[in-house]
Protein backbone atom coordinates (compact mmCIF):
# COMPACT_ATOMS: atom_id res chain seq x y z
CA UNK A 1 0.00 0.00 0.00
CA UNK A 2 1.46 3.31 -1.34
CA UNK A 3 1.63 5.94 1.84
CA UNK A 4 -0.29 8.61 0.32
CA UNK A 5 -3.36 6.02 0.56
CA UNK A 6 -2.52 4.86 3.64
CA UNK A 7 -2.42 8.20 5.22
CA UNK A 8 -5.47 9.13 3.14
CA UNK A 9 -7.09 5.79 4.65
CA UNK A 10 -6.32 6.86 8.12
CA UNK A 11 -7.38 10.22 7.75
CA UNK A 12 -11.14 8.65 6.80
CA UNK A 13 -10.39 6.54 9.82
CA UNK A 14 -9.86 9.46 11.75
CA UNK A 15 -12.78 11.39 9.95
CA UNK A 16 -14.96 8.62 11.32
CA UNK A 17 -13.87 8.85 14.96
CA UNK A 18 -14.41 12.66 15.13
CA UNK A 19 -17.39 12.24 14.11
CA UNK A 20 -18.84 8.99 16.27
CA UNK A 21 -17.29 11.31 19.40
CA UNK A 22 -19.79 14.78 18.06
CA UNK A 23 -22.45 12.05 17.84
CA UNK A 24 -21.63 10.50 20.64
CA UNK A 25 -21.35 12.80 23.11
CA UNK A 26 -24.37 14.36 21.97
CA UNK A 27 -26.68 11.36 22.53
CA UNK A 28 -24.47 9.96 25.91
CA UNK A 29 -25.23 13.23 27.19
CA UNK A 30 -28.47 13.18 26.67
CA UNK A 31 -28.69 9.70 28.01
CA UNK A 32 -26.54 10.74 31.38
CA UNK A 33 -29.25 13.99 31.90
CA UNK A 34 -32.29 11.43 31.83
CA UNK A 35 -30.63 9.12 34.17
CA UNK A 36 -30.13 11.95 36.42
CA UNK A 37 -33.36 13.04 36.15
CA UNK A 38 -34.79 10.49 37.41
CA UNK A 39 -32.71 10.36 40.42
CA UNK A 40 -33.47 14.60 41.03
CA UNK A 41 -36.92 13.51 40.61
CA UNK A 42 -36.99 11.44 43.58
CA UNK A 43 -35.12 13.52 45.65
CA UNK A 44 -37.63 16.15 45.22
CA UNK A 45 -40.12 14.22 46.88
CA UNK A 46 -37.36 13.60 49.97
CA UNK A 47 -38.26 16.76 52.29
CA UNK A 48 -34.69 16.53 53.57
CA UNK A 49 -33.11 16.71 50.04
CA UNK A 50 -36.11 18.81 48.03
CA UNK A 51 -34.68 22.39 49.12
CA UNK A 52 -31.26 21.50 47.70
CA UNK A 53 -32.55 19.21 44.90
CA UNK A 54 -33.48 22.02 42.40
CA UNK A 55 -30.18 24.05 42.66
CA UNK A 56 -27.73 20.35 42.20
CA UNK A 57 -29.75 19.51 39.33
CA UNK A 58 -29.39 22.59 37.25
CA UNK A 59 -25.79 22.91 38.53
CA UNK A 60 -25.21 19.27 38.03
CA UNK A 61 -26.89 19.76 34.59
CA UNK A 62 -25.15 22.73 33.61
CA UNK A 63 -21.26 21.23 34.29
CA UNK A 64 -22.62 18.13 32.10
CA UNK A 65 -23.89 19.94 29.36
CA UNK A 66 -20.70 22.20 29.55
CA UNK A 67 -18.69 18.64 29.52
CA UNK A 68 -20.49 16.88 26.27
CA UNK A 69 -20.47 20.21 25.08
CA UNK A 70 -16.59 20.34 24.80
CA UNK A 71 -16.02 17.29 23.42
CA UNK A 72 -18.43 17.28 21.07
CA UNK A 73 -16.43 20.51 19.66
CA UNK A 74 -13.28 18.63 20.07
CA UNK A 75 -14.71 15.95 17.64
CA UNK A 76 -15.89 18.84 15.74
CA UNK A 77 -12.15 20.71 15.44
CA UNK A 78 -10.80 17.29 14.75
CA UNK A 79 -13.12 16.79 11.30
CA UNK A 80 -12.21 20.10 10.44
CA UNK A 81 -8.24 19.63 10.71
CA UNK A 82 -9.10 16.11 8.94
CA UNK A 83 -10.86 18.11 5.91
CA UNK A 84 -8.37 20.30 6.02
CA UNK A 85 -5.41 17.49 5.48
CA UNK A 86 -7.54 15.31 2.83
CA UNK A 87 -6.72 15.90 -0.57
CA UNK A 88 -9.77 16.91 -2.58
CA UNK A 89 -11.46 13.18 -3.98
CA UNK A 90 -10.09 12.06 -7.16
CA UNK A 91 -7.05 13.86 -7.01
CA UNK A 92 -3.53 12.21 -7.31
CA UNK B 1 -0.60 2.95 -11.18
CA UNK B 2 -3.71 4.59 -10.69
CA UNK B 3 -5.18 6.10 -7.40
CA UNK B 4 -8.04 3.51 -7.42
CA UNK B 5 -5.82 0.45 -8.18
CA UNK B 6 -3.82 0.68 -5.30
CA UNK B 7 -4.76 -2.08 -3.03
CA UNK B 8 -5.19 -1.27 1.07
CA UNK B 9 -3.73 -3.54 3.54
CA UNK B 10 -5.68 -6.76 4.58
CA UNK B 11 -6.77 -5.76 7.84
CA UNK B 12 -7.25 -1.87 6.50
CA UNK B 13 -9.79 -3.61 3.98
CA UNK B 14 -11.46 -5.93 5.59
CA UNK B 15 -12.21 -2.67 8.25
CA UNK B 16 -13.72 -0.82 5.04
CA UNK B 17 -15.46 -3.58 4.57
CA UNK B 18 -17.39 -4.15 7.66
CA UNK B 19 -17.60 0.26 7.90
CA UNK B 20 -19.40 0.01 4.23
CA UNK B 21 -21.51 -2.50 5.38
CA UNK B 22 -22.71 -0.52 8.49
CA UNK B 23 -22.62 3.18 6.98
CA UNK B 24 -21.78 2.61 3.45
CA UNK B 25 -24.18 5.39 2.27
CA UNK B 26 -22.78 7.65 4.71
CA UNK B 27 -19.28 7.22 4.05
CA UNK B 28 -20.05 7.68 0.97
CA UNK B 29 -21.67 10.95 0.69
CA UNK B 30 -19.25 11.78 2.91
CA UNK B 31 -16.52 10.76 0.24
CA UNK B 32 -14.34 9.29 2.91
CA UNK B 33 -11.97 7.04 1.40
CA UNK B 34 -13.16 4.04 3.85
CA UNK B 35 -16.37 3.84 1.63
CA UNK B 36 -15.42 0.62 -0.89
CA UNK B 37 -15.21 1.68 -4.12
CA UNK B 38 -17.35 -0.98 -7.12
CA UNK B 39 -14.24 -3.29 -8.67
CA UNK B 40 -14.46 -5.88 -11.01
CA UNK B 41 -10.97 -8.30 -10.20
CA UNK B 42 -9.64 -11.02 -11.52
CA UNK B 43 -6.97 -12.93 -9.73
CA UNK B 44 -7.68 -10.71 -6.69
CA UNK B 45 -6.67 -7.39 -9.28
CA UNK B 46 -8.92 -5.16 -10.31
CA UNK B 47 -10.07 -5.15 -13.62
CA UNK B 48 -9.71 -1.91 -16.18
CA UNK B 49 -12.71 -2.38 -18.44
CA UNK B 50 -11.32 0.38 -20.40
CA UNK B 51 -8.31 -1.73 -21.49
CA UNK B 52 -9.04 -5.12 -20.54
CA UNK B 53 -5.63 -7.79 -19.42
CA UNK B 54 -7.04 -10.95 -19.17
CA UNK B 55 -4.66 -13.81 -20.16
CA UNK B 56 -6.84 -16.34 -21.19
CA UNK B 57 -10.10 -14.85 -22.40
CA UNK B 58 -12.91 -17.60 -22.38
CA UNK B 59 -17.00 -17.52 -23.71
CA UNK B 60 -17.91 -17.89 -20.27
CA UNK B 61 -17.46 -15.68 -17.45
CA UNK B 62 -18.67 -16.90 -13.63
CA UNK B 63 -18.84 -13.89 -11.39
CA UNK B 64 -18.69 -13.99 -7.58
CA UNK B 65 -20.87 -11.69 -5.77
CA UNK B 66 -20.44 -11.33 -1.71
CA UNK B 67 -22.78 -9.99 0.52
CA UNK B 68 -23.00 -7.71 3.40
CA UNK B 69 -19.80 -6.51 4.76
CA UNK B 70 -18.08 -8.61 2.83
CA UNK B 71 -15.33 -8.73 0.54
CA UNK B 72 -13.76 -11.00 -2.25
CA UNK B 73 -11.92 -12.80 0.18
CA UNK B 74 -14.85 -14.43 1.78
CA UNK B 75 -14.88 -16.85 -1.22
CA UNK B 76 -11.82 -18.53 -0.48
CA UNK B 77 -11.63 -21.73 1.23
CA UNK B 78 -9.84 -21.93 4.14
CA UNK B 79 -6.10 -22.35 4.19
CA UNK B 80 -6.30 -22.05 -0.12
CA UNK B 81 -5.52 -18.27 -1.04
CA UNK B 82 -7.12 -17.71 -4.36
CA UNK B 83 -9.37 -20.68 -4.38
CA UNK B 84 -12.91 -20.40 -4.54
CA UNK B 85 -16.12 -21.48 -6.44
CA UNK B 86 -15.33 -19.34 -9.46
CA UNK B 87 -11.81 -20.98 -9.84
CA UNK B 88 -12.40 -24.07 -9.34
CA UNK B 89 -15.69 -24.01 -11.33
CA UNK B 90 -13.64 -22.26 -14.26
CA UNK B 91 -11.18 -25.21 -14.34
CA UNK B 92 -14.26 -27.65 -14.99
CA UNK B 93 -16.37 -24.93 -17.38
CA UNK B 94 -13.25 -23.45 -19.23
CA UNK B 95 -13.98 -20.29 -17.91
CA UNK B 96 -12.46 -17.17 -16.62
CA UNK B 97 -13.35 -16.14 -12.41
CA UNK B 98 -14.38 -12.80 -11.58
CA UNK B 99 -15.41 -10.92 -8.04
CA UNK B 100 -17.42 -8.13 -7.90
CA UNK B 101 -16.14 -5.84 -4.34
CA UNK B 102 -18.61 -3.35 -3.94
CA UNK B 103 -20.10 -1.02 -0.99
CA UNK B 104 -22.71 -3.15 0.89
CA UNK B 105 -23.96 -0.33 2.48
CA UNK B 106 -25.48 1.33 -0.33
CA UNK B 107 -28.93 0.27 -1.64
CA UNK B 108 -29.19 -3.23 -3.27
CA UNK B 109 -30.86 -0.95 -5.85
CA UNK B 110 -27.68 1.19 -6.01
CA UNK B 111 -25.24 -1.31 -6.19
CA UNK B 112 -27.53 -3.70 -9.11
CA UNK B 113 -27.95 -0.50 -11.26
CA UNK B 114 -24.23 -0.45 -10.93
CA UNK B 115 -23.46 -3.93 -12.07
CA UNK B 116 -25.74 -4.20 -14.69
CA UNK B 117 -24.01 -0.92 -15.89
CA UNK B 118 -20.52 -3.03 -14.96
CA UNK B 119 -21.87 -5.95 -17.17
CA UNK B 120 -22.84 -4.41 -20.18
CA UNK B 121 -19.71 -2.39 -20.40
CA UNK B 122 -17.78 -6.06 -19.41
CA UNK B 123 -19.56 -7.55 -22.65
CA UNK B 124 -18.92 -5.15 -25.09
CA UNK B 125 -15.09 -5.00 -24.00
CA UNK B 126 -14.43 -8.51 -23.09
CA UNK B 127 -11.71 -10.08 -25.59
CA UNK B 128 -13.43 -12.54 -27.00
CA UNK B 129 -17.67 -12.96 -27.58
CA UNK B 130 -19.05 -13.28 -24.09
CA UNK B 131 -21.30 -16.11 -24.67
CA UNK B 132 -22.44 -17.13 -21.16
CA UNK B 133 -22.44 -15.71 -17.34
CA UNK B 134 -22.94 -17.50 -14.15
CA UNK B 135 -23.88 -15.67 -11.55
CA UNK B 136 -23.43 -16.69 -8.05
CA UNK B 137 -24.13 -14.30 -5.22
CA UNK B 138 -23.65 -14.75 -1.75
CA UNK B 139 -26.36 -13.15 0.85
CA UNK B 140 -26.93 -9.80 0.10
CA UNK B 141 -25.06 -10.92 -3.17
CA UNK B 142 -28.21 -12.95 -4.64
CA UNK B 143 -30.25 -10.14 -4.22
CA UNK B 144 -27.74 -7.50 -5.75
CA UNK B 145 -28.00 -10.11 -9.00
CA UNK B 146 -31.51 -10.28 -9.20
CA UNK B 147 -31.39 -6.55 -9.02
CA UNK B 148 -28.74 -5.93 -11.59
CA UNK B 149 -31.24 -8.88 -13.83
CA UNK B 150 -34.09 -6.46 -13.46
CA UNK B 151 -32.76 -3.30 -14.07
CA UNK B 152 -30.66 -4.64 -17.13
CA UNK B 153 -33.83 -6.07 -18.49
CA UNK B 154 -35.77 -3.11 -18.27
CA UNK B 155 -32.53 -0.79 -19.59
CA UNK B 156 -32.50 -3.04 -22.93
CA UNK B 157 -28.67 -4.31 -22.10
CA UNK B 158 -27.81 -7.31 -24.33
CA UNK B 159 -25.88 -9.08 -20.65
CA UNK B 160 -28.89 -10.45 -19.27
CA UNK B 161 -29.51 -12.70 -22.58
CA UNK B 162 -25.71 -14.30 -21.80
CA UNK B 163 -27.18 -15.33 -18.02
CA UNK B 164 -27.26 -18.87 -18.31
CA UNK B 165 -27.52 -19.43 -14.60
CA UNK B 166 -27.82 -17.60 -11.23
CA UNK B 167 -26.54 -19.05 -8.19
CA UNK B 168 -28.07 -17.58 -4.35
CA UNK B 169 -26.36 -18.54 -1.43
CA UNK B 170 -28.43 -17.74 1.66
CA UNK B 171 -29.99 -15.07 0.25
CA UNK B 172 -32.43 -13.32 1.86
CA UNK B 173 -35.18 -12.88 -0.70
CA UNK B 174 -37.82 -12.70 2.10
CA UNK B 175 -35.53 -10.88 4.26
CA UNK B 176 -33.63 -11.69 7.59
CA UNK B 177 -34.68 -11.98 10.53
CA UNK B 178 -31.89 -9.52 11.87
CA UNK B 179 -32.90 -7.44 10.02
CA UNK B 180 -36.32 -7.88 10.93
CA UNK B 181 -35.73 -7.47 14.40
CA UNK B 182 -33.50 -4.21 14.53
CA UNK B 183 -35.99 -2.71 12.25
CA UNK B 184 -38.47 -3.49 14.75
CA UNK B 185 -36.59 -2.84 17.95
CA UNK B 186 -36.02 1.18 16.51
CA UNK B 187 -39.42 1.79 15.85
CA UNK B 188 -39.95 0.55 19.27
CA UNK B 189 -37.47 1.90 21.11
CA UNK B 190 -37.95 5.11 18.74
CA UNK B 191 -41.93 5.51 20.25
CA UNK B 192 -40.60 4.84 24.00
CA UNK B 193 -41.04 8.88 26.12
CA UNK B 194 -38.10 7.87 27.80
CA UNK B 195 -34.96 10.00 26.33
CA UNK B 196 -32.58 7.79 26.83
CA UNK B 197 -34.06 4.54 25.19
CA UNK B 198 -34.70 7.01 22.22
CA UNK B 199 -31.00 7.13 21.71
CA UNK B 200 -30.74 3.75 21.61
CA UNK B 201 -33.28 3.71 19.02
CA UNK B 202 -31.49 6.50 16.86
CA UNK B 203 -28.03 4.57 17.26
CA UNK B 204 -29.83 1.56 15.73
CA UNK B 205 -31.32 3.84 12.96
CA UNK B 206 -28.11 4.85 11.88
CA UNK B 207 -28.04 1.38 10.09
CA UNK B 208 -26.97 2.04 6.23
CA UNK B 209 -29.42 1.29 3.75
CA UNK B 210 -28.28 -1.91 2.63
CA UNK B 211 -28.82 -3.51 5.90
CA UNK B 212 -32.38 -1.90 5.61
CA UNK B 213 -33.51 -3.79 2.42
CA UNK B 214 -32.23 -6.76 4.00
CA UNK B 215 -35.63 -5.96 6.33
CA UNK B 216 -37.62 -7.46 3.19
CA UNK B 217 -35.29 -8.45 0.64
CA UNK B 218 -35.71 -5.13 -1.34
CA UNK B 219 -33.93 -5.18 -4.88
CA UNK B 220 -35.66 -2.23 -6.45
CA UNK B 221 -36.02 2.13 -5.34
CA UNK B 222 -40.18 0.77 -5.68
CA UNK B 223 -40.24 -1.07 -2.85
CA UNK B 224 -44.06 -2.57 -3.55
CA UNK B 225 -42.33 -4.17 -6.75
CA UNK B 226 -41.54 -7.51 -6.68
CA UNK B 227 -39.92 -8.35 -9.84
CA UNK B 228 -39.83 -12.05 -11.25
CA UNK B 229 -36.84 -14.08 -12.06
CA UNK B 230 -34.94 -13.24 -15.41
CA UNK B 231 -36.16 -15.30 -17.81
CA UNK B 232 -34.69 -17.47 -20.20
CA UNK B 233 -32.06 -18.43 -17.13
CA UNK B 234 -31.44 -21.38 -14.84
CA UNK B 235 -31.73 -20.23 -10.87
CA UNK B 236 -30.70 -22.31 -8.10
CA UNK B 237 -31.33 -21.33 -4.67
CA UNK B 238 -28.51 -22.94 -1.56
CA UNK B 239 -29.65 -22.53 2.26
CA UNK B 240 -28.28 -23.34 5.25
CA UNK B 241 -28.82 -24.67 8.70
CA UNK B 242 -26.98 -24.21 11.75
CA UNK B 243 -27.30 -27.21 13.23
CA UNK B 244 -26.74 -30.93 11.70
CA UNK B 245 -30.28 -31.74 12.92
CA UNK B 246 -32.72 -30.47 10.53
CA UNK B 247 -35.77 -30.45 13.08
CA UNK B 248 -33.38 -28.56 15.65
CA UNK B 249 -35.20 -25.50 17.38
CA UNK B 250 -31.73 -23.47 16.44
CA UNK B 251 -32.62 -24.03 12.55
CA UNK B 252 -36.18 -22.62 13.44
CA UNK B 253 -35.05 -19.58 14.95
CA UNK B 254 -31.68 -18.35 13.20
CA UNK B 255 -31.92 -20.48 10.19
CA UNK B 256 -28.00 -20.08 8.78
CA UNK B 257 -27.54 -17.64 11.73
CA UNK B 258 -29.06 -14.80 9.49
CA UNK B 259 -31.05 -16.09 6.91
CA UNK B 260 -34.23 -18.51 7.76
CA UNK B 261 -34.12 -21.76 5.21
CA UNK B 262 -38.15 -20.55 3.68
CA UNK B 263 -36.35 -17.21 3.00
CA UNK B 264 -33.13 -18.08 0.99
CA UNK B 265 -35.31 -20.46 -1.26
CA UNK B 266 -37.57 -17.19 -1.68
CA UNK B 267 -40.90 -19.30 -0.41
CA UNK B 268 -42.49 -16.13 -0.23
CA UNK B 269 -42.41 -14.81 -3.67
CA UNK B 270 -45.21 -15.87 -5.86
CA UNK B 271 -44.91 -16.81 -9.11
CA UNK B 272 -41.27 -17.97 -8.28
CA UNK B 273 -39.88 -21.23 -10.25
CA UNK B 274 -36.75 -22.10 -9.02
CA UNK B 275 -34.44 -24.73 -11.21
CA UNK B 276 -33.33 -26.37 -8.16
CA UNK B 277 -33.06 -25.85 -4.53
CA UNK B 278 -31.00 -27.49 -1.84
CA UNK B 279 -30.50 -27.08 1.88
CA UNK B 280 -27.95 -27.84 3.80
CA UNK B 281 -27.19 -28.77 7.61
CA UNK B 282 -24.38 -27.89 9.88
CA UNK B 283 -23.60 -24.53 7.33
CA UNK B 284 -23.74 -21.25 8.70
CA UNK B 285 -24.63 -17.81 6.45
CA UNK B 286 -20.69 -17.37 6.35
CA UNK B 287 -19.58 -21.08 5.69
CA UNK B 288 -22.10 -20.92 2.40
CA UNK B 289 -19.18 -18.96 0.82
CA UNK B 290 -16.90 -21.39 1.13
CA UNK B 291 -18.01 -25.15 1.52
CA UNK B 292 -16.80 -27.70 -0.27
CA UNK B 293 -19.88 -29.90 0.13
CA UNK B 294 -21.64 -26.81 -1.66
CA UNK B 295 -19.04 -26.65 -4.36
CA UNK B 296 -19.41 -30.46 -5.42
CA UNK B 297 -22.85 -28.68 -5.54
CA UNK B 298 -22.34 -25.80 -7.69
CA UNK B 299 -20.62 -28.49 -10.11
CA UNK B 300 -23.43 -30.66 -10.36
CA UNK B 301 -25.80 -27.94 -11.10
CA UNK B 302 -23.73 -26.03 -13.52
CA UNK B 303 -20.80 -28.45 -15.44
Amino acid sequence: MKPAHNLDWWLGAADLVAVGVTEGASHIGQVHLAIADHSFNVLARVPVTRPVSEPVRVIHHGISRCCYGAVAQSGRLCQWLVRLQRKPPGSQ
Amino acid sequence: MSRDSREPKSWQSHTSAILSGFFGDWLAQRESPLAVKTALLHEGKRLDLAKLDIPQPKGTVILLVHGLMGQESIWEFPGQPGVHYGSELAQVMDANALCLRYNSGRPVHYTGATLTNLLQTLKEHWPVPLEKLVLIGHSMGGLVIRSACHQGEIAGHSWPQCVESCVYLGAPHDGSWLAQTAHETAGMMQSMPTAYLKVVGKFIDSRSEGIRNLTAGDILKDLDQSPPLLAGARHFAVAGLLSKRPGHALNRIFGDLLVKESSARGGGRKGWTMTDSVCFTGVSHVRLAHSARINQQLREWLT
